[in-house]
C-alpha cells in the first residue's frame, strides 16, 4: 500500500491517537516565501496513545506493521515548544512502511513506553531518554545506554549547556 | 669504544649499557591492542602484510596491558573510556610509552566543538610521547611516529632520569 492507502485505512479503522498527516508538496509558485515540503509523508499521533496506536496497526490485517525499524527523537529548534518523537514501522507481510511523528511538549516530556508492543524499542527509548530528557513511563530498564551513569543534562537538546569538567577532566 | 678497543680477543663486542638497553627496548616495542574508532582501521593496516609494523619490532599486538610497552591511542576518546584508559595505562609495566594517533586523540578532532562526551585530547588523562597528525593518519605516518618514539628511546638513559612530559 502507498501512503494514501495506509492513511485511508488508518482513518477507516479509527486508529487510536491519530490526529492527522503531513505529506510533501511542491512549492507554490505564487507565494515567494513558500518553500514547499520535501521528505517522507508521516502521520501525527498523540504521544500518550502511541503504544495503543502501534498495537492497533500491528494487529490490523491490512496494515500488519509488525516491525519497528526505529524510534528516535529530535529537537527542532529552541523556539519550538515541542520535541518530536519519530517512529518508523515496516510491514514484512505487505512490504510497506510508515513514519509516525509525536509532538511531545518540552515542558513535560513524559510518554508511555512502547516496549510491551515492540521490544526493540527498549534501547531506542533509553537513548531518547538520555539524549532528550524524555521519560518513558513503564520502561523495564531505564538506565543510560551510551552516556556515563552520572551524566548531567540532555546533550541533544538545543538548549544544552556543555559541562565544564567531568570527573576532574576539563571539557573546554 | 676508546681504550677498550683491541684489548680483547676477536668475537668480543664492547658497548655501553645504555646503548644496549635502549637498543633492546626500541627493537621490541610491543603495542597494546587499543583501537577506539576509525583510526584503528589504519592501525590494523599497519599491522598487516603491506605495511608490516613487525619490520620495526612492534608487531606483537598484546591483548593485555601487562604485556605491553606502548599504548597506541587510535581513535576518539570519550569520558567513559578516559577513565579506563587511565587505569589500563597504570597497569602497564614501565618503561611505557603512549602514542596519540590522529586528530581525535591529539585534541578532540572533528568533535572538538560539539562532541559533548569527547575528551579534547588524551594527554589530559595520560602522558603522551608522540602525537601523529591526520584524520586518519596514513599508515606511513604511524610508522614515522613509531620511529620518532624509537629516536626518543635511543636518547634515554638508565642513570639519567628520562625526559618525560607529565
Ligand atoms: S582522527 Fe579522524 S579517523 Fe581518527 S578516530 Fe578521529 S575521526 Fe576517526
Amino acid at each position: 500500500m502507498d501512503f494514501r492507502g495506509i492513511y485511508d485505512r488508518l482513518r477507516a479503522m479509527k486508529a487510536p491517537g491519530m490526529t492527522g498527516c503531513d505529506e510533501p508538496r511542491e512549492k507554490n509558485p505564487e507565494d515567494k516565501k513558500d518553500k514547499g515540503r520535501f521528505g517522507d509523508p508521516y502521520v501525527l499521533v498523540e504521544p500518550a496513545l502511541l503504544p495503543a496506536f502501534l498495537d492497533a496497526v500491528r494487529m490490523d490485517a491490512h496494515l500488519a506493521f509488525e516491525m519497528c525499524i526505529d524510534l528516535t527523537a529530535s529537537d527542532p529548534s529552541t523556539d519550538d515548544e515541542n520535541l518530536w518523537v519519530i517512529v518508523q514501522l515496516l510491514s514484512l507481510t505487505h512490504k510497506h512502511r510508515l513514519s509516525i511523528k509525536c509532538l511531545l511538549p518540552k515542558a513535560n516530556p513524559v510518554m508511555p513506553t512502547s516496549v510491551p508492543v515492540h521490544r526493540t524499542c527498549q534501547w531506542h527509548e533509553r537513548e531518547c531518554a538520555e539524549m532528550y530528557g524524555i521519560t518513558f513511563e513503564g520502561h523495564p530498564d531505564p538506565r543510560n545506554i551510551l552516556l556515563p551513569d552520572d551524566w548531567v543534562g540532555s546533550p541533544l537538546r538545543k538548549d544544552y549547556e556543555f559541562p565544564e569538567e567531568y570527573h576532574g577532566i576539563s571539557c573546554k | 669504544m676508546g681504550f677498550l678497543e683491541k684489548q680483547f680477543e676477536e668475537n668480543v663486542l664492547t658497548t655501553r649499557v645504555d646503548w644496549l638497553l635502549n637498543w633492546c627496548r626500541l627493537s621490541s616495542i610491543w603495542p597494546m591492542t587499543f583501537g577506539l574508532a576509525c583510526c584503528a582501521i589504519e592501525m590494523m593496516a599497519v599491522g598487516c602484510a603491506h605495511h608490516d609494523i613487525d619490520r620495526f619490532g612492534a608487531g606483537a599486538f598484546r591483548a593485555s596491558p601487562r604485556q605491553a610497552d606502548l599504548m597506541i591511542i587510535a581513535g576518539t576518546v570519550n569520558f567513559k573510556m578516559a577513565e579506563r584508559i587511565k587505569r589500563l595505562y597504570d597497569q602497564m609495566p614501565g618503561p611505557k610509552y603512549a602514542i596519540a594517533m590522529g586528530a581525535c586523540a591529539t585534541g578532540g578532532g572533528p568533535y572538538y566543538k560539539y562532541g559533548y562526551t569527547v575528551v579534547k585530547g588524551v594527554d589530559r588523562v595520560i602522558p603522551v610521547d608522540v602525537y601523529i597528525a591526520g584524520c586518519p593518519p596514513r599508515p606511513e605516518a604511524l610508522l614515522e611516529g613509531l620511529m620518532k618514539l624509537q629516536e626518543k628511546i635511543q636518547g634515554s638513559s638508565i642513570i639519567r632520569k628520562p625526559a618525560r612530559t607529565a
